[in-house]
């Protein structure tokens, strides 16, 4: 076992004003005046109400009372990168990985450690806190960062992240270097009651490739602990990027992520969003095909029991003519777990031939359990071939009778049906262990059904 | 000897649940332990019924009769509980289970079969895989595909027939397997059969099909004809030999009377 240093005595910070300076003050100017004009426009914008749309079936006001709760923000005490434990359960979940070529641990906001294969490091991939680099002044980070993907005009979440992020990823791989095997990001959130902050930005130049896996984890949790992530995502022309995220943290946890991808010409921009813990998460992925040529897998999986909440929120946005998107979520549910997706593929003015397709596919285990699905179709080209898909079914008797009379009990032909189910998600992003892990969890979850 | 039959069939009625009219009205069947019973009869008499009503298909029930397996009553019994106990069907129309391979789902089958906190060897059961597969001509890429997800009719057939082979049961109800196989296959899974039958003489097979061709390869001691859910003649293979010539009007006008 290891020990952790009780954390510094200090007064209790609140979301507000005087934490985004406190939290500004080691910044550099730019991005501390950033960060104040990110709470700016947090102030202006309002929380989102079950009236929008967008937030109808997720009650955010309700499930994530924000007074009270205390951001983990990193001042200059803290000091970015100090040395500390891993903790446990943490410690196990990277045990599980196969090979990274790159590993990054961040607990409760903050980066303290990052390693890179040095091989990589010569070629000029640079893996590092985003707030060290930030404060380096490294120039992609001061252009990029909650500019054009995640700004804080991006919604209520958005902007507070920008304003009081603490840390994350930033991970630069430079024109035509390709990277064999993962970069692993691993995350633990360990105190109750707390908001953490933290972005990754992944800029791939042209013709790179890298492969990023972001899991997060927790203990359970007595009270409402938020882990708030802003993802930015950058491919330009001829990279191939793919961003997998592994949501597991423990009851308690509310995971609240911006995700966005900026494909350039040629470019490959895949995602994987994975939702097996937490008691609320929600997921707003806005995919933008920015040039001829790119192309972008999004795969979502879900596996609800409990009360669980889970809320995907995608769009696919052509902006340019000839790019390609293919979405696929699928989602199990059991006991009273709800599952939300709704996803929307724009089709800009000019976006001639494009190729966009959306499915979203839901199982339902339990008669509690509920999903609701609401694909939608935007279309202002005339050359385009779109399709959208929904379906919310139960298990299939004939498939479980058929499983049953090879000897499988109920429960074991459910589980195999189940994990057949969700597995062909896996099957379409092939990488590093990933989908072992995940079917892993999966089976544990699946292991203790009632 | 052991002449308690190894399937016993009394009186048989069953419906669907729920409907109020049985679909099989009054089935008698008796087969002795390693014997090869043939069912024909025309489409929609209650062939797949009688099979799945074997087998514990939960949307029939069974409203009189009995159904003995070995001594046991299999009407008491679960699905799965009947497939442990040795009694297989091959389904007319086998079920896609997207995602799961049928390696893993043979694997998932056999470890249900074995003891509480036992294992079973990877190793062996790979190489009873490949041999059974090799025994049916089968490609041993074939392993790694979704069960009968996208499966063309043969290839679903095949498949029946290749988890018969590993799981080695002791009653196989094959429910029109010869149906959509060409030729070659036909051969290659009454090989099969035959094969099966070879190392375990105490296997018993009903064969329910509508194609004499089947009964050329594999020889039934008895033939039954089953109509409107009743078995209405039995005998030997004379029997599938005369429906070949006549169809089943003489049995018709038999049911009306
Ligand atoms: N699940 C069901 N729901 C409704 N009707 C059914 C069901 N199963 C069987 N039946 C009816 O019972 C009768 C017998 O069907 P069954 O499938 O047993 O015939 P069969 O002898 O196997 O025919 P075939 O040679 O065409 O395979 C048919 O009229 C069929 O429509
Ligand atoms: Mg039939």
């Amino acid at each position: 076992m290891t020990q952790m240093a009780p954390p510094r005595q200090r007064a209790v910070r609140a979301l507000n004003r005087d934490t985004v300076m406190e939290t500004g003050l080691v910044d550099p100017s730019w991005l501390s005046a950033r960060r104040e004009e990110a709470w700016e426009t947090y102030l202006r914008t309002p929380l989102p109400s079950t009236r929008s749309e967008e937030w109808r079936y997720t009650d955010i006001a309700r499930m994530l009372p924000l007074e009270g709760i205390v951001p983990n923000s990193v001042d200059a005490a803290d000091g970015a990168g100090g040395a500390r434990a891993v903790p446990e359960g943490l410690r196990r979940a990277m045990d599980e990985d196969e090979r990274s070529a790159g590993r990054v641990v961040e607990v409760d906001g903050r980066v303290v450690s990052a390693e890179l294969e040095d091989a990589l490091v010569a070629k000029g991939v640079v893996l590092d806190s985003l707030r060290a680099a930030a404060r380096r002044g490294d120039p992609v980070v001061e252009a990029l960062l909650a500019t054009r993907a995640v700004p804080a005009t991006d919604g209520k979440f958005a902007a507070l992240n920008a304003a009081l992020w603490s840390d994350g990823v930033f991970l630069r791989v430079p024109r035509g270097v390709l990277l064999d095997k993962p970069i692993r990001l691993s995350r633990w959130v360990s105190r109750p009651g707390t908001a953490t902050f933290s972005r990754i930005l992944i800029v791939a130049d042209e013709m790179s490739q890298v492969s990023f896996v972001d899991e997060i984890l927790s203990p359970d949790f007595e009270s409402v602990t938020l882990a708030n992530a802003a993802v930015e995502l950058f491919s330009h022309r001829g990279a191939q990027v793919q961003y997998v995220s592994i949501q597991r943290m423990g009851r308690g946890g509310f995971y609240l992520a911006n995700q966005r991808t900026l494909a350039k010409r040629d470019s490959t921009l895949d995602t994987l969003n994975v939702a097996l813990g937490g008691s609320v998460g929600r997921v707003d992925l806005n995919a933008r095909l920015l040039g001829p040529g790119a192309n972008s897998d999004m795969l979502g999986l879900y596996f609800g029991d409990g009360d669980q909440h889970f809320d995907f929120n995608t769009s696919q946005d052509h902006v340019a003519a000839d790019a390609r998107s293919d979405l696929l979520y699928k989602g199990a549910l059991d006991e009273a777990a709800r599952g939300v997706f709704r996803g929307i593929i724009r089709v800009h003015e000019g976006a001639q031939r494009t190729d966009a397709y959306q499915t979203n596919r839901n199982l339902l285990l339990s008669d509690r359990a509920v999903a609701t699905s609401l694909p939608n179709l935007e279309i202002e080209a005339d050359d385009v071939r779109c399709s959208h898909g929904a379906t919310v079914g139960q298990l299939d008797t004939e498939a479980l009778f058929y499983l049953m009379s090879r000897g499988l009990d109920r429960a074991q032909a459910e589980r195999v049906v189940v994990k057949g189910f969700l597995g062909e998600v896996l099957t379409r992003l092939p990488l590093g262990g990933v989908a072992e892990k995940v079917t892993r969890a999966i089976e544990a979850k699946l292991a203790v059904r009632g | 000897m052991n002449d308690r039959p190894i399937l016993h069939v009394t009186g048989l009625r069953a419906r669907v649940a729920d409907e109020d009219s049985d679909i099989l009205n009054g089935v008698d069947l008796a087969m002795r332990r390693g014997q090869i019973h043939a069912i024909m009869g025309p489409n929609g008499s209650g062939k797949s019924t009688l099979a799945k009503v074997i087998a514990g298909h939960p949307a029939y029930e069974a409203t009189a009769g009995s159904v003995a397996f070995q001594g046991e009553d299999l009407l008491e019994m679960e699905p799965d509980e009947r497939a442990q106990a040795g009694v297989f069907m091959a389904f007319q129309y086998p079920v896609a289970i997207p995602g799961v391979s049928i390696a893993n789902f043979l694997r998932t089958a056999l470890q249900a079969r074995l003891e509480d906190g036992e294992e079973l060897d990877l190793f062996d059961f790979q190489e009873l895989l490949m041999e059974r597969m090799e025994l049916l001509d089968m490609e041993p890429s074939f392993a790694q595909r979704h069960v009968n997800d996208g499966f063309s009719g043969g290839e679903k057939k095949r498949n029946e027939i290749l988890q018969m082979a590993v799981l080695k049961p002791a009653l196989a109800v094959m429910d029109e397997t010869d149906s959509g196989l060409d030729i070659d296959a036909l051969r290659i899974v009454a090989h099969g059969v035959n094969t099966l039958k070879a190392e375990n003489p105490d296997m018993s097979v009903l064969l329910i099909t509508h194609y004499q061709r089947m009964l050329n390869y594999i020889t039934p001691d008895v033939v039954h004809v089953m109509v409107k859910g009743r078995i209405v003649e039995s005998g030997g293979p004379e029997v599938a030999l005369g429906l070949e010539e006549r169809g089943y009007e003489q049995y018709r006008r038999m049911q009306v009377a």
